[in-house]
């Protein structure tokens, strides 16, 4: 495979990631503490692109010096390896000769056998990397890509939730935060919070009274009645392969009008109630606003 | 309304697969490029002479190696690769792959954050190390035709020019030229990466799909039994396929509902063996052999999972 083409699939990952961060859909995949990584990865795959199209330039000079001049037979090194260069080197500078020349001139069937066969050949001493996989190789790599460029981004919604363990008003199996940490009293409290306090109290009545105004995307299923719904974020520690939605039961008379998935804003205040036969502060809705997504649609622990 | 929800799934799916690959992709790169740079400034002479002959002392050094190099169990796979064509032994290379991705600085700190210092830090350091030791060990028998994937043993290691020797060991390449150097080192740093990703590629592939299908109740719901539970966080652990230096944090989210001991076996087995790196062992092996690496230490970290909830509490 050409070093230029090689560039340019390294070229496409970097563009890939530095548009994830660009348009802001980089944290409906990952937690954003790991976001100078996916940086990092962007300048990492760039330098990588540098190399081969620098690798690729020098072969075009020695061809071009070379005139036609065969580049030494498989296994005899290059008499004239200039210093710097490893037998490595020279391999490397073989097979893209072979891929140039088949590139280069048009040729008769027969010709393209014959230089089938050559490639072949070449193989051997090419550093293992099969010429007959490349294609599936470099497809498979470009699959991400290509997913991430045509599908359009869409954060994990109430679609995702059935398939996972749901916690509801309560952490046990949710993605607990790290020990000691609590909300700080600056900012205004999110549905984690809430529920790690909840966590902390045990008395689901001990919140009654107090006022909330939370953010989150409607979930239901056959456990809710017409009169309330799951006020349902997800929880991301790592990457959305271990996302874990949480969740607070809200009572509103109007709770079927709402469509699953839709992001809403409810402000209302705490009661002790009951769920699926736990106990729980249930939050009675005073208004609920309809909402688009926050640009972080997870919470990070 | 079988349309919607089918669309649904897979925007799931497309969401969970390009979540693990971003993640992972990093690591896989920083890996790539530190098997780039052996490549280049280290020689194989260098390896053979500093790599201890005997199987046990090699099992010894590669479970520990992580310590020198903090990889992770994307980033430890072309590292491994490389250093096996530098002529790395093949027990030294199968401790370095399993126990690296835990013993290492990053992943106890991170273990560290996690659970603090207790029976969980260092039971997943002893163990780990213990049997990535042990899998190291019982590959002595195994001869590099019957190990290596062909891509691999194919290779004739690019042995290069007289080489220079540096202090520490540490035999350079010819490349003295630190650009031209520099520049041979991404070029092989790439060729790694494109080989590699793929596997990386059909491992979250695979990933993303298990999670979408099987509903994580159906793992959770296998048992609490000294046994099942045990099952049940390896089965979590291979499927979740995440990066060893986080997974700490997600065990916590199970401290309620699973015993010590299994949390435990999820933090041990996770990171030598998932989805995406039995994917990746595939380009550096042969299938039988990722059958072993695969089967050798889930039945280890089983029965020791079953014997600590046994016999101890935790």
């Amino acid at each position: 495979m050409a070093y230029g083409l090689k560039g340019l699939v390294m070229l496409a990952l970097a563009y890939f990631l530095f548009s994830r961060i660009t348009n802001g859909t980089l944290f409906f995949y990952i937690n954003n503490r790991f976001a100078w990584l996916t940086f990092l990865a962007v300048i990492g795959f760039f330098a990588v692109a540098l190399g081969y199209l620098a690798q690729a330039r020098l072969v075009r000079q020695m061809l071009e010096g070379g005139h036609g001049r065969r580049l030494g037979a498989p296994g005899s090194p290059d008499g004239e390896g200039r210093a710097g260069e490893s037998s490595s080197h020279a391999h490397g500078q073989m097979a893209a000769a072979t891929e140039d020349r088949r590139l280069g001139a048009p040729s008769s069937p027969d010709e393209e056998g014959r230089d089938h066969e050559e490639a072949d050949h070449d193989h051997e001493y090419d550093h293992g990397h099969s010429h007959r996989l490349s294609r599936v190789g470099l497809a498979l790599v470009l699959l991400p890509v290509v997913l991430g460029l045509l599908v359009p981004a869409r954060p994990l919604g109430a679609g995702a939730v059935g398939n996972r363990e749901v916690s509801v008003g309560r952490l046990s199996t949710a993605a607990a935060p790290r020990a000691g940490q609590v909300a700080s009293p600056a900012r205004a409290k999110n549905l984690l919070d809430w529920l790690m306090a909840f966590d902390q109290a045990q008395d689901p009545a001990a919140f009654d009274g107090q006022p909330a105004n939370l953010l989150g995307f409607v979930y239901r299923d056959s456990r809710f009645g017409d009169d309330s719904f799951l006020l349902s974020r997800f929880v991301v520690s790592c990457c959305v392969a271990d996302a874990t939605p949480i969740g607070l039961v809200v009572r509103t008379p109007n709770a079927s009008q709402l469509a699953l998935d839709q992001w809403v804003q409810v402000s209302g205040h705490f009661q002790a109630g009951e769920f699926d036969g736990h106990p729980m502060p249930i939050l009675v809705a005073d208004v609920i606003t309809p909402t688009v997504a926050p640009n972080q649609p997870y919470l990070f622990p | 309304m079988p349309t919607p929800l089918l669309l649904e799934r897979f925007q799931t799916f497309v969401t969970i697969f390009l979540g693990i690959f971003i993640e992972a992709v990093p690591f896989l790169l920083a890996g790539s490029l530190v098997s780039g740079f052996i490549e280049v400034f280290v020689s194989r002479e260098a390896v053979l002479r500093l790599a201890p002959r005997r199987a046990a002392l090699a099992a010894l050094a590669g479970a520990s190696l992580g310590m020198v190099f903090p990889v992770c169990e994307c980033g430890v796979v072309p590292v491994t690769r490389r250093l096996y064509r530098k002529g790395m032994p093949i027990p030294l290379g199968i401790a370095f792959l399993l126990a690296a991705p835990v013993i290492n600085p990053v992943v106890i700190l991170s273990t560290y954050a996690a659970f603090g210092w207790g029976p969980i830090l260092w039971g997943r350091v002893a163990f780990t190390f213990l049997i990535a030791f042990a899998v190291g060990l019982l590959f002595r028998w195994a001869t590099p035709q019957e190990t290596f994937a062909a891509t691999l043993a194919l290779q004739p290691t690019a042995e290069p020019l007289p080489p220079r020797r540096l202090a520490l060991g540490i035999v350079a390449g010819p490349a003295v030229d630190l650009r031209a150097g520099a520049s041979r080192a991404l070029v092989a740093a790439g060729d790694d990466f494109l080989d590699m990703a793929r596997y990386l590629v059909v491992g979250s592939l695979l990933a993303a799909g298990m999670q979408t299908v099987v509903p994580q109740s159906a793992l959770l719901a296998i048992g609490a039994g000294p046994v099942t539970s045990v099952v049940a966080m390896m089965l979590l652990a291979f499927v979740l396929s995440i990066c060893s230096t986080v997974d700490a944090f997600v065990a916590l989210a199970f401290v309620g509902t699973f015993t010590p001991a299994s949390i435990l076996a999820f933090l041990v087995f996770g990171p030598m063996v998932d989805i995406k790196s039995t994917a990746m062992f595939l380009g550096v092996f042969q299938r039988r052999k990722v059958l072993y690496l695969v089967l050798l230490p889930a039945s280890m970290v089983l029965l020791l999972g079953v014997f600590l909830n046994l016999n101890v509490g935790l």
